[in-house]
């Protein structure tokens, strides 16, 4: 297990070191220049050129790269161009909102998303199985923006139920935390609860009719035992891998929440930072995210041993 | 061990307190509701200092935090702000400025005459009215504590109008920063105090009143006049998304949105909690710049084609089609300025005259050269009127297509003097501030300077001659005569093509009051909130 884990990190950092060089020749290609954004619409070419001159974006591009390389070995991500400030330190000061919003919705996707499927391949062609697939077109084909609008409309516009948009950090209230984030959990949830219930239910299904669960049956099982001793155990590997994948995806969903309902969140800082060129912090968040993926990959594989003894690394 | 529900309840309830306890403590040191304005401006802030930049967004964070030695009134016209005292010597050539009583920086301690002029020889090395002065000057030095002097080589008539044009002072400390590097400790000895604690990049930033600042006696008068603070604090949310900053005008979350898109409108003026107003009357015009430097465009009849064939009806369908908000404009120095003229319009005609402008072409040996236009995508306005320009070129048989990216790639790339075949360009759209076309010392576009100039660089000697006159002059008469004469230049030269001009207003919540209209800035003292 030890040797396995040492040799999933290592993948990780060569992982992370491509995608380092990746995302620096991309930035580094593309057009755009943060001198003239930093400079304004009116600026002259003698304004833009000092500032460009200033950042360092007059170097040639192996000069900027090593520097940048440099840096990060030694731990110091950069500082944001247009802040000023650390990136590692503007990352932690989104980290909150971004790690809330993606637990908060994991919580309530899985619980959700697990508890549906299993009642849907319970009563297979039964009323909440008929549910469950409306339910996941719905939750597969409307974009999460169409729902938080929706959300927005109906719960903070017309009820006045909910606030519209924005964050308050934990330490303002529990209360008023958690009401800020009702629709964005929501609102992103819908999709991962599809997904979650349609993999748990067709999971399910595959197990339910097993030799043994014919078996159990006839020993006189009953249905409590049934389900969550004998079928969704042995149906947990797919259930875990889609969780895992739903972990790692909605990082990309947390990006458009984030906006929708202005979360002041990694997402929010990304999207800014792209159009503003701000190449330290895309840098920085896309090698973060990079090793974030791994982990998460590496989390599932490892908790695959909890769930299926088989199972050995 | 038994629990029982009444000691579960008793246990939550402590619970309960204890999480929100914080809220509580902070709820006595945050000012009440009705004294906290909530506003989303058009663009994120993210430059703290006006010296480096050239962003509105920017400039109202300066307007809040420093102070001016001279601002414009509602007229346009110059009025002492810091400065209390000034006098002119009788050659004209020696300003001596004396600042008014009261003034402290947000640190505590007072404002000299040192920290002027430190602020205006960095302000000087960058700004186009900065350089005018500093090229100008001979000695720009302190004579003691509340009194410096600026003492020239030849009188400029316009020093203080120069003086207002985003010249904001800093500490003396922080004005010997580097004219590109940006300054970031956000202490002025303006109305408002920025609140660093608060301040969340990307986010929100606050401003709390400046309980110190002595605001000068008489009546706010456009950026002139007493800066009375009505509110306690003044929170920046930086909504990305224009239709939640809408909701949350509508729910009361936000007091205030910049620059709502013109779809907007409808809903906002049938919602009786919400207003539609105009805070800058003057408004933005909308304009294309043409590369002077490569073909086709280097040749003066191509580009008067252009002129010619340009309808801004069109444009400005597109731009804001509620006709209530847009106009034409046919003065090279804006509508309803001061030294606005009708000299040498007579290219403006209902519906364009593709007619007149193929002729030009031919004129010009127009070959079918490709003809580039640069598209900012992200940018709604300046995208769509790319697209219409591209079809209207194309009709008249000119070898045009549209070359996309967002305004930062457009940026760079406009920087470009090669042929289009080399990465450069032949067109990008554009617009800036109608008020600024008003004075060509402060507005780069308005030169004709050829490669030395603003993006485009059209060339005209002739041009460049009447304009070196204007900070000359000492009266409005001198200016609007020269001003005849530069226009006349300025639309054979047609460097510069108008699409039309724009007035875009706030939306705001109608408990929010007493906004000040100026061009393009927005001050937040004299505004208030009821409950």
């Amino acid at each position: 297990m030890a040797a396995y884990i040492l040799r999933r990190s290592i993948s990780a950092i060569a992982v992370m070191a491509m995608v380092g060089i990746f995302v620096f020749l991309l930035l580094r290609l593309a057009p755009g220049d943060p001198a003239a954004i930093i400079a304004g619409k009116s600026a002259t070419a003698e304004m833009i050129a000092g500032i460009r001159e200033k950042l360092g974006l007059n170097d040639p591009l192996p000069v900027q790269f090593i520097r940048w390389v440099r840096d990060v070995l030694g731990g110091d991500f950069g500082t944001s161009i247009f802040a000023g400030r650390p990136v590692l330190d503007l990352i932690s000061q989104r980290l909150e909102p971004t790690l809330s919003l993606s637990i908060l919705t994991m919580i309530l996707s899985v619980t959700v998303g697990v508890s549906i499927g299993i009642l849907a391949a319970w009563r297979t062609g039964g009323l909440v199985d008929r549910l469950l697939a409306a339910f996941s077109a719905f939750g597969y084909s409307v974009p999460v923006f169409v729902i938080g609008y929706f959300l927005i409309y109906f719960f903070a516009i017309k009820t006045r139920w909910l606030p519209v948009q924005g964050y308050l950090p934990i330490e303002r209230g529990l209360g008023p935390w958690f009401v800020h984030l009702v629709l964005p959990t929501v609102a992103l949830s819908l999709g991962f609860i599809a997904f979650i219930a349609r993999v748990t239910r067709a999971s399910m299904l595959e197990v339910l009719s097993e030799d043994y669960m014919r078996t159990a049956a006839a020993k006189g099982a009953s249905s409590y035992s049934m389900l969550f001793h004998h079928a969704l155990k042995n149906a947990g590997v797919p259930i875990l891998t889609v969780i895992g994948i739903s972990f790692a995806y909605l990082i990309g969903g947390v990006v458009l929440t984030e906006t929708v309902f202005n979360i002041p969140g990694i997402g929010r800082l990304v999207v800014d930072a792209i159009n503003n060129r701000d190449y330290p912090i895309i840098q920085s968040v896309l090698i973060l995210t990079s090793g974030l993926y791994v982990l998460i990959n590496l989390t599932v594989d490892l908790a695959y041993t909890l769930i299926d003894p088989r199972i050995r690394y | 061990m038994t629990i029982s529900r009444r000691s579960l309840f008793k246990t939550g309830i402590a619970a309960g307190a204890v999480l929100s306890m914080p809220s509580v403590l902070r709820a006595q040191t945050v000012p009440p509701d009705a004294r906290t304005v909530h506003m989303v401006k058009v663009g994120g802030l993210t430059i703290f200092d006006p010296v480096v930049t050239t962003t509105n967004i920017t400039l109202d964070h300066a307007t809040a935090v420093y102070d001016t030695l001279f601002s414009l009134d509602s007229k346009l016209m110059p009025q002492p702000q810091m400065v209390g005292k000034w006098d002119l010597s009788d050659d004209k050539k020696t300003y001596t400025f004396e600042l008014r009583d009261g003034l402290s920086w947000h640190d505590g301690t007072p404002v000299t005459a040192a920290d002027c002029v430190a602020s205006i020889r960095r302000w000087g090395q960058v700004k186009p009215g900065g350089q005018l002065l500093m090229a100008r000057a001979s000695d720009i030095s302190k004579k003691d504590e509340n009194t410096f002097t600026i003492v020239l080589k030849k009188p400029l008539g316009l020093l203080p109008t120069i003086l207002t044009q985003n010249l904001y002072v800093m500490r003396e400390k922080d004005a010997a920063t580097p004219a590109t590097d940006a300054v970031t400790a956000n202490v002025g000895s303006g109305p408002f105090k920025f609140n660093h604690a608060l301040a969340k990049p990307g986010a929100s930033f606050t401003y709390d009143r400046n309980e110190n600042y002595v605001p000068r006696s008489e009546p706010s008068n456009g950026l002139a006049g007493g800066k009375i603070v009505k509110v306690d604090r003044v929170i920046w949310d930086n909504i990305g998304d224009q239709q939640t900053a809408l909701a949350a005008l509508q729910a009361g979350e936000i007091d205030y949105l910049e620059g709502p898109p013109a779809d907007f409108y409808p809903v906002i003026e049938s919602d009786p909690n919400l207003a539609l107003q105009v805070l800058d009357a003057s408004g933005q015009v909308y304009f294309l710049r043409m590369n002077c430097l490569q073909k086709p465009f280097d040749n003066v009849r191509a580009r008067q084609a252009v002129l010619h064939l340009i309808n801004q009806a069109a444009y400005l369908s597109v731009i804001s089609p509620d006709p209530k908000y847009s106009s034409t404009v046919t003065s090279f120095f804006g509508d309803g300025n001061p030294v606005s003229n009708g000299e040498n319009t007579g290219w403006l005609k209902k519906g364009g005259d593709p007619e007149k402008a193929k002729q030009l072409l031919k004129e010009a040996g127009y070959a079918g050269e490709k003809v580039v236009i640069l598209q900012p995508t992200d940018w709604a306005e300046a995208s769509n009127t790319s697209q219409v320009l591209a079809a209207e070129l194309q009709k008249i048989g000119v070898n045009a297509e549209l070359a996309a990216s967002d305004w930062g790639g457009l940026v760079a790339r406009r920087a470009n003097k090669g042929p289009v075949d080399e990465g450069g360009w032949s067109i990008f759209i554009t617009s800036e501030s109608n008020a600024s076309r008003g004075d060509p010392t402060a507005t780069e576009s308005l030169g004709a300077r050829g490669e030395t100039g603003w993006f485009g660089w059209p060339n005209s000697e002739e041009y460049e001659a009447f304009r070196a006159k204007w900070a000359d002059v000492a009266t409005l008469e001198e200016r609007k005569a020269l001003a005849r004469k530069m226009q006349q230049v300025a639309w054979d030269l047609a460097g510069t093509v108008f699409l039309g001009r724009v007035v875009s207003p706030i939306a705001r919540r109608k408990t929010l009051t007493g906004l000040i209209g100026m061009p393009e800035l927005i001050p937040m003292w004299n505004m208030q909130k009821a409950s």
